[in-house]
């Protein structure tokens, strides 16, 4: 417990003096910091000056002790640091791990939204990558929208407390989606299997859990590798039975099959729907009460069995 | 004194601030608070929540199990432990964090885990339960009704995680089983009914992983290989008793006897490569990443009964494999100029090829009726390439744009082949080609108005030359804006965000105009009060041409105009007031309208929580929360209106 001082003299190169000293006037901090992940580099025992204790974040602090405190000499204050300075800061360390590998070009950095942010290194509310607060509270805190979303009568189970955001978004960025063409969708995670973790793969997120729509089936619904499963669903939450974009099923299916312009597999329109489909039947109305399988299928090339 | 009320300020604000939770386990609480107790060289802190939980449903309780499900029983509604090694040098570990929720019989269960040892090992686990109840009734008629419980569980385990060479090893599962329906349309296939039929769903889903990083010459080189396996082997019956024709009164049909069995066994190995660096003045990272994909099945379906043309005995078998090969590059370069200025180009190759044969035989009547070989074939090429500047101009203002190329082409062959002698056709390959191309620009600017007031705007626009469907985005933009401020005590927001697209072609036209308006308002006004305050407007509108048959008594061509319209408005209030110390008490609102007018219903769920303190180390939890949902129009067969009071009381041992 503590921290080992760092020279006899207590004063090293580079105005270094070592965490026992910071441990004097800080002990609140330093008290639990035993719990703390980046303890790690102390207790090794192997780390330079510069990589490791309080030291290692906030810089050398000998002119921080000759004045005797004060938030404006210590050289790397984080509450008084541009947001890019505490990007650079941590990656120092972090940069190096595919999870972050788009953290440069990400939304949130191009929007400040940075390291300090939404982690919490002396108090964090959750010890597991230290998080400010729980992880859909600190979402929730700028994408009220999307909090919104997660209350509506049908909706992932976020608030539930059985997945979460990070589940499918990587906030540190992710590479260009392979199911889509625009900018959007953003920080949509490329998934493999369940808990694989980030980036590791190269499909829809969606796949993670919905394991049995990922294929490959002979016949493909094309838009569904195409475009991505928020052709036909809202993914966060719906006002919508299985958060479709539209109440009613058919009309799901129709702004699609009108057999208009040079859209579909063909490039000849999404074919209509035949002649024997009359609507005034309801057993046509709910297309998906025949075309069971219409994610994919391999028995029936109209995804009926 | 001052540090401490500090402190005690910012977790208010913390507690306050908070999404409106489900009742229970008991929020705003800090579950494993700091105290923890020194056993040896170890602190540990841990706490349990069990509880009570119950619920009395009046109105439609399968949509209610379908958006809530919580039910009656006694649970582990939360429990929390953590044990760290005091000087990070412990004998098997350096710490442990445990968490549970919802244990024992609640809908949502999940458990985490993390036992690691400083510079030896770190291994992760977690493990869900889902358990899911949908009735179907507005999308199938209640003909897709599911009962389900799906379990995922992941294990990851990295060896000398903090040294220049690390390995991994992890294992992954994800099974869903129960009873569910589904239904079969039988005897013809445009005019034919439907059936319903019992299914059993079991899928399966295991996975394995091995990989090594390597930490050279500032470079870091990961490789992961992994190999993932699928089954589903969900039979499908009629269940008993000969059953009369579906959603179709007049239909003579009936079906006397069923049974399909339709096995997919599969599997998907894949590899991961990325390399990895992060300069002073620039930074570079590619990634190669390869998903094979192999399915193999078969299907064995016989029916009996009437059609439409009279006696059907039909058997129907089909067969075969379906491949999948996905491989993606990444090269990421960013360059920093100046400290003020990062630049970052990203191109991106995706191709995926996905084919396959199906094998189908129909016997009607012990005649051989059919006799096909399907083939299809869907190739996906996509190429990306992005630019990205941000320009820190001052401390206080930085702006950044940015502009998108995409090139994708779609190859598509659909053919079928009659393969019975003695006349055996070849397949048609037609081989159907179309590509895309995609120009969008973003721009947008942060700006510190003044020390706690934050802005931040920015702007897409794009166009697509050729969109895949008529409600891709083709001519569109985004606006996006938020305006933040944060005090101590107070965080305020709002923000517009406005998407348009316009997709037309000559014989229907689709446009979709969505503009959300939002903000919040959390206060922690003292020591003992806490306030936080939402609202958020989402309105939808898109009108999309379609064209359908109908009419009496001959169907005929029809076009129009699918319009849908949404208006939601979604507020949120939570409330939190510390008697003391003798008790806390929490109250909730939340409320979500959809005014229309196509689809008009109404949501809303009050909460309250009250805390009771007993012994320093033990507490008593009770809480209420009512869900009412409304429907104003009905998408299924009847309104699924339902009400319901739900609630827990619970006692919170913390140590």
């Amino acid at each position: 417990m503590g921290f080992p001082a760092l020279a006899a003299d207590g004063v090293s190169v580079g105005g270094y003096v070592g965490s026992a000293v910071c441990q004097t006037c800080h002990p609140d901090v330093t008290l639990n910091f035993y719990k703390n992940p980046h303890y790690k580099s102390v207790a090794s025992g192997k780390e330079t000056a510069e990589r490791t204790g309080c030291e290692g974040c906030h810089g050398p602090a000998a002119a921080h002790v000759a004045a005797r405190g004060g938030k404006t000499t210590i050289p790397h204050a984080f509450s008084l640091m541009k947001p890019a300075e505490v990007l650079d800061d941590c990656l120092t360390c972090h940069a190096k791990d595919v999870s972050r590998a788009n953290i440069r070009r990400s939304v949130h950095t191009d929007a400040d939204v940075v390291c300090s942010t939404c982690h919490s290194i002396h108090k964090p509310q959750t010890p597991k990558y230290l998080l400010a607060k729980v992880q859909k509270d600190l979402c929730y805190e700028c994408h009220q929208t999307v909090r919104a979303q997660f209350e509506m009568p049908v909706k992932h189970r976020v608030n539930e407390g059985v997945i979460e955001c990070s589940d499918c978004h990587n906030p540190h960025g992710t590479f260009a989606a392979t199911w889509s063409t625009g900018i959007r969708p953003r920080m949509v995670d490329e998934a493999s299997g369940p808990g694989a973790g980030q980036n590791l793969g190269n499909e829809e997120t969606c796949i993670k859990c919905h394991q049995d729509k990922r294929g490959p089936f002979v016949f493909e619904h094309a838009p569904v590798r195409v475009d991505g499963c928020e052709s036909c669903h809202f993914p966060h939450g719906s006002m919508n039975s299985k958060l479709l974009r539209r109440p009613v099923v058919y009309t799901v299916c129709l702004e699609c099959h009108n057999g208009a312009g040079t859209f579909g597999i063909t490039g000849s329109g999404v074919i209509a729907t035949s002649s024997a489909h009359n609507l005034l039947d309801p057993r046509f109305r709910n297309c998906t009460n025949c075309h069971v399988r219409i994610h994919g299928s391999n028995a029936d090339p109209n995804f009926l069995r | 004194m001052k540090r401490t009320l500090l402190l005690s300020l910012i977790a208010l604000i913390a507690m306050a601030a908070r999404a409106q939770d489900t009742v229970a386990p008991t929020t705003g609480e800090t579950v494993g608070s700091a105290r923890g107790e020194n056993a040896g060289d170890y602190n540990i802190v841990q706490s349990w929540e069990p509880g009570y939980r119950y619920s009395l449903v009046g109105g439609d309780e399968g949509k209610y199990r379908s958006d809530v499900n919580y039910g009656n029983g006694v649970r582990l509604l939360a429990s929390y432990l953590t044990v760290n090694s005091r000087d990070g040098h412990g004998h098997w570990f350096d710490e442990i964090v445990l968490s549970t929720q919802g244990l024992g019989n609640d809908p949502y269960e999940s458990a985490t885990l993390r036992v690691q040892k400083n510079g030896l090992y770190r291994y992760d686990m977690m493990w869900r339960l889902n358990d899911y109840f949908n009735p179907g009734l507005a999308t199938s008629d209640g003909l897709h009704l599911e009962n389900t419980s799906q379990r995922w569980q992941d294990h990851d385990l990295t060896l000398f995680p903090q040294s220049h060479f690390r390995f991994h090893a992890g294992y992954g599962r994800n099974k869903e089983d129960g009873p569910a329906l589904s239904s079969v349309n039988l005897f013809d296939s445009q005019r034919g009914d439907v059936f319903s039929l019992f299914s059993n769903v079991r899928r399966e889903y295991n996975s394995y992983r091995v990989g090594a990083d390597a930490d050279m010459f500032g470079f870091r080189l990961s490789v992961l290989r992994r190999w993932e396996f699928y089954k589903e082997d969900t039979p499908y019956s009629l269940g008993g008793g000969i059953q009369l024709a579906g959603p179709n009164g007049v239909d003579p049909s009936t079906l006397t006897a069923f049974n399909r069995s339709a096995p997919i066994h599969g599997s998907t190995p894949g590899w991961l490569v990325t390399l990895l660096t992060d300069r002073k003045r620039y930074a570079v990272n590619g990634r190669f990443t390869y998903s094979g994909g192999d399915n193999n099945f078969v299907l064995n379906e016989a029916a009996v009964g009437t059609g439409l043309t009279g006696t059907e005995n039909r058997l129907i078998i089909t067969y075969g494999d379906a491949k999948r090969v996905a491989a993606t590059g990444d090269l990421n370069l960013s360059v920093f100029p100046t400290e003020r200025l990062t630049i970052t180009n990203n191109t991106s190759v995706d191709n995926t090829r996905i084919g396959g044969n199906s094998f189908y035989e129909e016997i009607d009547l012990a005649t051989l009726s059919a006799d096909i070989l399907n083939f299809q074939f869907l190739g996906i090429r996509l190429i990306t390439n992005s630019t990205d500047a941000h320009f820190r101009a001052t401390k206080k203002f930085d702006f950044f744009t940015g502009f998108r190329f995409v090139d994708r082409e779609i190859r598509s062959i659909q053919s079928t082949a009659d393969p019975s002698p003695p006349v055996a056709t070849s397949f048609a390959n037609t081989l159907n080609a179309q590509t895309d191309h995609v120009y969008a620009g973003a721009v947008g600017m942060n700006w510190l108005i003044a020390a706690p007031l934050r802005l931040h705007v920015e702007a897409e626009i794009g166009r697509n030359d050729n969109p895949f469907t008529p409600i891709d985005e083709k001519n569109y933009h985004a606006i996006d804006s938020r305006l933040q401020y944060r005090r101590k005590t107070v965080t305020a927001s709002a923000g517009y965000k406005q998407m348009y697209n316009n997709n037309s072609v000559t014989l229907t036209a689709y446009s979709a105009h969505s503009r959300d308006y939002f903000g919040n308002f959390s206060w922690a006004a003292r020591e003992w009060f806490a306030v936080d305050l939402g609202y958020s407007r989402l309105h939808l509108d898109t009108a999309g041409g379609i064209v359908f048959f109908t009419g009496s008594p001959r169907a005929t061509l029809q076009t129009g105009t699918s319009i849908y319209v949404s208006n939601i408005h979604a507020a949120n209030l939570g409330a939190r007031v510390a008697l003391r110390k003798r008790a806390d008490f929490y109250i909730g609102y939340n409320i979500t309208r959809d005014t229309g007018p196509t689809f008009p219903l109404n949501f809303a769920t009050p909460l309250a929580r009250l805390t009771i303190p007993i012994t320093p180390k033990l507490k008593w939890n009770a809480g209420y929360q009512y869900y009412g949902y409304h429907e104003f129009v009905a998408v299924a067969p009847v309104l699924e209106n339902y009400h319901a009071h739900t609630g827990y009381t619970s006692l919170l041992f913390s140590f």
